[in-house]
């Protein structure tokens, strides 16, 4: 099980932080990753000035580009996965 | 039981005119609250002018401690007469009332007001006198915890008359709809909008009179602390913290980092939520032990338009957000229809990376600001404090 959270901080939201949440939980459901990978928010991590949306895998941190989240899913998470 | 009185009304004016002819006007001693209706002759620049002398005029005498013989003798006199209709004339309904629901009521030409107790509709047992030959329907007040009294003007009870309706809307109905609607979390101001919303249903959004509910409860005080954002002196975070806990009163925290430190302080983890009932404002968060968590700037800002439609009294979206699932929602609801009295514990620490976004210090504190002038108008006792 890949723990997969995401900013929901003020910071993150007007970055986009619905966006990268939504697309997230769209991608999980449309491969039927549901018992793989585990969603969730967390409010500010300390990161505002990163830019993009703070998220973190395993605890590993990432800054993520809301327009660019299934490219995050396939290059971080799908590896978090298989690995 | 620490009680508290709550008032509020809402009005709408008859179609096409832009002045409303009812007028309500409320004065709180800190004891007694007075409350008066009152309803012109005819619609427009006259009736308002009519019935903002006979509220105010009564509002001042009754409130100082006026016999009520005086009063209505003191407006009879005063009233410009009508040269149309060769009359001086406008109905009042006025509640003087103590935070032990002890006071009177005194009516004259408006609807019979409603008394509204263990959730259902009375009478009033009223006692008619006559002064200068007119007659002056007395109510002594004896109210208890969660009871209403709702008065009104005449546009109600004549709703929807002639078009949707014979007759328009009777007493008996109004009642109808009381019971079935009044829900014991509602304020006042929630119960009074409620029922000018009907009125406005029935009138297809075209008021044929001026219409205008006001109500007023008792009920135990709510005392409601909320944090926002964390103190400057990092190094006494357990100081503030603890300052904001004491006490039985119901606790909020707003922003992420103060709700970090609070969760710190109490042994346990920000749980935050993931899902977005409203797409404007951020999840909210659960700390256990904290009635409420929230995003802070957000979240606030959000709280301040749904507490100018709150405070409007012709807006008539329900006063009430039970039910609503998102943070400003559920904030206006425990600080705007829950509380009676609020504290405020403001951080004025900065985050730097807030700097220069909507979203940093200045803006914050704007906001602090705008929301404790508008709980102060909604007749609650708010104190801030800046750490």
């Amino acid at each position: 099980m890949v723990k997969v959270t995401v900013c929901i901080g003020s910071s993150c939201h007007l970055k986009g932080s619905r966006q990268v949440v939504e697309e997230l939980q769209y991608i999980v459901k449309r491969k039927n990753l549901g018992e793989d990978v585990e969603l969730s928010g967390a409010f500010c991590m300390g990161k505002c000035a990163e830019k993009g949306v703070s998220v973190t895998v395993n605890g590993k941190y990432y800054a993520v580009d809301p327009a660019a989240v299934e490219e995050f899913f396939d290059d971080v998470i799908v590896k978090a996965i298989n690995g | 039981m620490e009680l508290y009185l709550e008032s509020g009304y809402t009005s709408l004016n008859k179609a096409g005119e832009e002045l409303c002819g009812d007028r309500v006007k409320v004065a709180d001693d800190g004891e007694y609250t007075t409350l008066v209706l009152a309803d012109g002759l005819g619609s427009g620049v006259k009736a308002n002018i009519l019935s903002t002398l006979t509220s105010t005029i009564l509002c001042t005498m009754v409130s100082g401690g006026v016999s009520i013989e005086e009063c209505v003798d003191t407006i009879i006199q005063t009233l410009p007469v009508c040269k149309e209709r060769g009359v001086a004339y406008a109905t009042f309904t006025v509640i003087h009332v103590n935070r032990e629901g002890k006071g009177y009521m005194f009516e004259f030409d408006n609807p019979e007001a409603i008394y509204i107790t263990n959730g259902k509709c009375r009478d009033f047992e009223r006692v008619p006198h006559k002064y200068e030959g007119k007659t002056v329907y007395i109510t002594e007040l004896d109210l208890k915890p969660n009871d209403y009294i709702v008065t009104m003007s005449d546009g109600v009870i004549h709703a929807g008359i002639g078009m949707i309706l014979n007759f328009g809307w009777l007493r008996k109905d109004v009642i109808e709809y009381l019971d079935k609607s009044v829900k014991p979390y509602m304020s006042a101001g929630a119960v009074a909008c409620l029922l000018a919303s009907a009125c406005n249903d029935l009138y297809l959004d075209k008021p044929g009179d001026d219409t205008t509910v006001a109500a007023v409860r008792i009920r135990e005080a709510v005392h409601v602390n909320i944090m926002v954002g964390p103190p400057v002196d990092k190094t006494k975070d357990d100081f503030y913290i603890a300052r904001f806990l004491e006490g039985d009163s119901k606790k909020i925290v707003c922003g992420g980092t103060s709700s970090t430190i609070v969760a710190r302080y109490l042994g346990t983890q920000v749980k935050a939520d993931f899902d977005f009932p409203d797409k404007d404002v951020p999840p909210i968060g659960h700390i256990d032990g904290i009635d409420l968590t929230t995003e802070g700037v957000l979240t606030l800002r959000k709280l301040v338009e749904l507490s100018e439609k709150y405070l409007s009294h012709s807006d008539l979206t329900p006063k009430s957000f039970v039910g609503k699932r998102d943070g400003a929602s559920m904030l206006a609801e425990m600080l705007f229809e829950e509380a009676t009295h609020v504290k405020f514990f403001v951080g004025q620490s900065i985050n730097a990376a807030h700097q220069g976004l909507p979203i940093d210090i200045t803006m914050k504190l704007k906001l602090v600001d705008t929301i404790s002038d508008h709980l102060r108008r909604a007749g609650k006792q708010v104190e801030v404090y800046y750490d």
